[in-house]
């Protein structure tokens, strides 16, 4: 599973007052804890107005490459932001996030080509966010056929089917196990990600429902997710249903994750 | 750190992967192959079945140990066999007639052939004429073992060390049991001479009745 950590929000009330503030020390405590809770990206987001986007995240991604070794997830809704922010990164990460929407495949695709750099892309275009299953695997092959022209290779790419909230569906999570398992059987190596929590807006014990449906999108062929790894009730989930689903081979990932103290009950 | 001692601690750690390669560079550095047998991986075996006793790790990390050592027993056996080195001795081990469970069986055989012995293993549901048959090709196998994990085949227990004594062998071997339901009193009220309540004390167990723990 890659875990991608999500802590670095500022859209986070208790990350935006540190952005504020420009106090580094939580920032970088953010960055550390999740890196040894085993994120493999660290996500930053200013979630700040424009014309300062671009120097927070400069600042957010200054810190956490001083902090930790882990790659860096640039997250912004400004598509131009993720591409201006690539040559602040020493080394390779995730462009988060580019949709069927506008220009945002143009102005990211060309920049990464050729590059280890891999993507995350929303199956949403100006459209919006499209109601079927069908819908959205349209919206995904013109992703794939834009990839392919600049030879973005499909395990470069995380697709984010777009997970809605359960309260307003009236089929579960049929629809986008749908989507997950279609994308997975035409390209094996692709990867298929999302934000686990916005399964549970608007709904009490978030936490339960987060975790059952990383268990049954991680079935669906879901293997990396934009999450808090310092929730070690979603990663115990996460490691448990990597070895039900035989990726574990002795459960020895389980075993280990347990011995190092990130799942299971805290010892006291 | 030596060779040896990397071999055990990767044997240890159920690096099967690493173990067949250090046991080479070993024997590249004329270390003996009986030296790297019983201080590389025996005694790794050793310390990953009193860390199994003591709930100290979990059984998938002593299945992997042993894979790692039976990795590096592959390398070093033709070398053992050219030097005349022999294992301590040779096991019989079987779930009895009318039980098909192996997973404990296989664990305590894993465990048996970590501490050095050679095992013939003869499967489930091992009728009483099996394990006589093997014991007369045999005669060198001073220890039979026996696993039942049922209390309704615990009997045939019974009838298995029976079989054994009417086919007139029971004073050429011992003959140890296990199994969830079985206790050191079932072993004694039926007449054998060794109870083990996991693999890893099987394996000490089997040491103790060739007499050589």
């Amino acid at each position: 599973m890659i875990i991608i950590g999500e802590k670095i929000n500022g859209s986070i009330p208790s990350t935006g007052r540190a952005i504020a503030a420009r106090d580094e020390a939580f920032i970088r405590d953010l960055a550390i804890r999740q890196a040894e809770a085993g994120a493999d990206y660290i996500d930053v987001c200013a979630s700040v107005d424009d014309d300062q986007e671009m120097e927070v995240m400069k600042w957010l991604i200054d810190i956490v490459q001083d902090a930790v070794d882990t790659p860096i997830a640039i997250d912004s809704p400004n598509a131009q932001t993720c591409v201006d922010c690539i040559p602040f990164c020493k080394k390779p990460g995730i462009v988060n996030s580019v949709s069927g929407e506008g220009d945002k495949m143009d102005l990211v695709f060309p920049v990464i080509a050729d590059t280890k750099w891999e993507v995350i892309a929303l199956l949403s275009d100006d459209t919006g966010i499209p109601k079927s299953a069908a819908d959205r695997l349209r919206v995904f092959d013109n992703i794939m056929a834009k990839a392919k022209e600049y030879n973005i290779a499909p395990e470069r790419i995380h697709i984010d089917p777009l997970v809605e909230m359960l309260c307003t569906s009236e089929e579960g999570i049929a629809m986008v196990v749908e989507v997950m398992t279609e994308i997975k059987k035409r390209y094996p190596t692709i990867h298929i990600t999302g934000a686990a929590s916005n399964i549970s807006f608007n709904l009490p014990a978030r936490k339960i429902l987060n975790q059952v449906f990383m268990t049954l999108a991680m079935n669906a062929g879901m293997d990396s997710a934009i999450l808090d790894p310092l929730d070690r009730g979603m990663l115990g989930t996460i490691y448990a249903t990597e070895a039900m689903l035989g990726l574990d081979d002795y459960c020895i990932e389980y075993i280990t994750a347990f011995r190092e103290g990130r799942i299971g009950p805290v010892k006291k | 750190m030596s060779i040896v001692k990397e071999i055990a601690s990767a044997v240890e750690a159920g690096k099967s992967k690493v173990v067949g390669g250090l046991v080479e560079q070993a024997l590249n550095e004329g270390i003996e192959p009986s030296v790297i047998l019983n201080d590389g991986m025996i005694s790794a075996m050793g310390i990953v079945g009193e860390k199994f006793k003591n709930n100290e790790i979990f059984v998938p990390e002593m299945l992997i140990a042993a894979r790692a050592m039976k990795k590096g027993v592959e390398v070093l056996q033709p070398h053992l066999a050219k030097q005349g080195v022999e294992p301590i001795g040779k096991v019989i081990l079987g779930t009895i007639s009318g039980d098909l469970h192996d997973i404990g069986k296989n664990l305590v055989g894993m465990m048996i052939e970590g501490a050095g012995f050679k095992v013939l293993d003869l499967g489930v549901d091992v009728p009483p004429e099996k394990f006589i048959e093997v014991m007369k090709e045999n005669p060198d196998c001073k220890v039979v073992a026996l696993s039942a994990l049922l209390t309704s085949t615990m009997p045939a227990l019974t009838s298995t060390i029976k079989a054994i004594e009417e086919a007139g062998l029971r004073d050429t071997v011992k003959i140890m049991v296990g199994g969830a339901p079985v206790t050191q009193a079932f072993a004694d009220e039926i007449g054998a001479d060794g109870y083990s309540e996991d693999a890893a004390s099987a394996a000490e167990l089997a040491k103790k009745l060739y007499g050589v723990a």
